[in-house]
């Protein structure tokens, strides 16, 4: 049978939780010579992703990205940060935050599969639409 | 005119300024792949079954269908234009099941599947809206058959009686008229309380136009809705419009009315499904359907109900089309449309070239209702007049081979021959039931025997004028519903004062 993407990865992940450092070279390794046999090295991309996901769901740590029209100041990243702490009860947040001039003012929370668009961009859109129809 | 001036600006101002973006969170998922009408879509770990999900798209959004929910990846039908989606794209879910604006403004209408005008008569004002897929009725809230749907056609109404509630499928080859029977049912509606659904799928749009214009001159659109998805539709399209279509009667149903729904042609939409089945790669089954494709129909035409009192006392009458390739009715798709339905009508292409039209097959042809969807009258001459044409098929195939017959048998091949040409009907002219039942009264008492079989049509005819002048006996049968003695008396005496004025009966 073939192995799927979500099987590697969730063996990955059991085979590293707690590994000393050497152990863990070597189950590295291992697991890249499986890939090799099985000759689906070229899914180690979608296998890491899914590591990832799986990391950080363990660990209470959530990657983020906030795409802002310009830079956040620090009370306004906390506001997020908690707003992401609560929605998802995460430990640690790591925000990826980017500028996009475009977005005119607000910002975009993307995490998880879900958005949080509050910026003026699209508001003027959904207006835009709204008066149209 | 400032006043008019200011008075709008004052109005875009204070709607501009009320006007609030509701910032929310939403699921979302990327496009991983878009093939002819299908994508796929990563995330969106939320999504339902046969969920709305929206694509941002730089042409605007497009709309798409939630059908394959998989571990990772979502499969989706798009209702738009797909050709505007790209990989990456944005997909955004909207937590609606697809649904469609029903109501009495659709009325009148040409409506795409998903109940947007194509008459360019403008915007469609609806309240309600009702999901397509819908599961049918339960056996508490039905009641058995038992009004009828006037056809309008002689040899339909007479034999293969139709009731209100009842699913009865029209089978044949291309070209015999299987649409022109189900239009004279729908023209024939009129003052009969019946609200009418036409949905056409995977037709030609020019037949469409034609047949919108035929219902507007006889003055069906009144009381009836046209779905179109034409054949240059996508198959996501084509295989929503029924589900949109028995949608929008399942309105008038909750209000207790009775609807009748014409799917036009059915095997069309079996097809685009198999198409998009294919395409999300569902695996293929017999003649490359897949295996639901049973399912696919039967939960349709379940649909298709006559509620009891407690319920409303609606009906939703059901006429799906099937088209067959030479006459083949053990393909995949009729046997199992005709194993759903309460029986079926078949066209014969013989019959039809012989100019038997409509070429109804009196033998394969069945009504599993049957009678009790008759009026009184009605049944009182179809039994006898089926049982003749029954006698008649038997023995016309006997009598082929030998010239010497006995009276018995000549007198019933005349009766026969007779009765055959009754059954003959132009196309848009239904017929009323008080004249089928004054004419197939005449016939089987034996008043016809003596008008030649080239004149049959014309003294026909005749009478049909003859009796609206002296409507006595025809108001009699429409209060009565039956033949009482003092109707045959009334009937006897039209034929033979109307007898008396043909000049090629008198010797």
């Amino acid at each position: 049978m073939k192995i799927s993407v979500q099987q590697y990865a969730k063996s990955l992940f059991d085979s590293v939780t707690d590994k000393s450092e050497k152990e863990l070279k070597l189950v590295l390794k291992n697991f890249v010579v499986l890939l090799g046999r099985n000759r689906e090295l070229n899914k180690a991309k979608e296998i890491i992703n899914i590591f990832t996901e799986l990391w950080n769901k363990s660990h209470g740590e959530i990657t983020a990205e906030l795409v802002s029209a310009r830079e956040l100041g620090p009370t306004a990243r906390e506001l997020v940060v908690n707003y992401l702490k609560e929605r998802t009860n995460a430990k640690k947040v790591i925000l990826e935050e980017k500028i996009n001039k475009k977005l005119i003012g607000g910002f975009v929370l993307r995490y998880d599969n879900k958005v949080v668009d509050a910026s003026v961009k699209t508001s003027l859109e959904e207006l835009r639409n709204k008066i149209s129809n | 005119m400032s006043t008019t001036k200011d008075f709008i600006i004052e109005q875009l101002k204070s709607e501009i300024s009320g006007y609030k973006a509701e910032i929310s969170e939403k699921s979302v998922g990327k496009v991983l792949k878009v093939s002819d009408g299908i994508a796929l879509v990563s995330g969106l770990a939320e999504a339902m079954m046969s969920e709305i999900l929206m694509f941002k798209t730089e042409k605007g959004e497009v709309a798409g269908v939630a059908l394959n929910l998989e571990e990772n990846q979502v499969g989706v039908i798009i209702l738009g234009d797909y050709t505007a989606i790209k990989e990456g794209d944005e997909v955004r879910a909207t937590k609606r099941i697809l649904e469609v604006p029903v109501g009495e403004a659709m009325i009148g209408r040409v409506v795409n599947p998903l109940g947007e005008p194509m008459d360019g008569k403008g915007k469609i004002e609806t309240t309600k809206f009702y999901p397509i897929e819908k599961i049918a009725p339960g056996v508490i809230t039905r009641d058995p058959v038992k009004q009828p749907v006037q056809t309008g056609i002689k040899a339909i109404d007479a034999m293969i009686p139709i009731g209100r509630g009842q699913r009865e499928l029209i089978i044949g080859d291309r070209q015999l008229g299987k649409t022109a029977i189900a239009i004279d049912t729908i023209i024939n509606q009129k003052g009969q309380n019946m609200k009418c659904i036409y949905v056409a799928i995977g037709q030609k749009e020019s037949k469409i136009a034609n047949i919108v214009s035929k219902l507007t001159e006889a003055g069906a659109m009144e009381y009836t809705t046209v779905v179109l998805a034409g054949a240059s539709t996508s198959a996501s399209l084509l295989y929503i419009a029924p589900y949109s279509g028995c949608a929008m009667a399942e309105y008038f149903l909750d209000k207790g009315e009775d609807v009748l729904v014409v799917y036009d042609d059915l095997s069309k939409h079996a097809v685009s499904y198999r198409e998009i089945s294919l395409l999300l790669r569902r695996p293929p089954g017999r003649e490359a359907y897949p295996g639901d494709v049973f399912y696919l129909h039967s939960r349709l035409l379940e649909r298709a109900c006559k509620l009891n009192k407690d319920f409303g006392g609606g009906s939703i009458t059901a006429l799906p089309i099937i088209e067959t390739q030479a006459g083949d009715l053990s393909a995949y798709i009729p046997t199992n449309v005709i194993s759903i339905t309460d029986g079926q009508i078949f066209l014969e292409p013989d019959l039809f070239y012989k100019g038997n039209r409509p070429a109804v097959n009196a033998g394969l042809s069945v009504s599993r209702v049957g009678s009790s969807a008759q009026i009184k009258a009605m049944k009182k001459v179809a039994g006898k007049m089926r049982l003749e044409a029954a006698q008649y098929r038997e023995l016309a195939a006997f009598a082929q081979f030998g010239s010497d017959l006995d009276s018995e048998t000549k007198k019933k091949l005349d009766r026969g021959q007779r009765l055959y040409e009754v059954f003959k009907q132009d196309q848009y002219q239904p017929l009323s039931v008080a004249k089928q039942v004054l004419i197939y009264y005449v016939l089987i008492n034996g008043f016809m025997d003596d008008v030649p079989v080239d004149k049959v049509r014309e003294f026909e005819n005749a009478l049909y004028k003859y009796a609206d002048l002296n409507d006595a006996s025809l108001k009699a049968i429409n209060e009565k519903k039956e033949i009482t003695p003092e109707i045959e008396e009334l009937i006897k005496n039209l034929v033979s004062d109307y007898k008396a004025t043909l000049d090629y009966l008198i010797k």
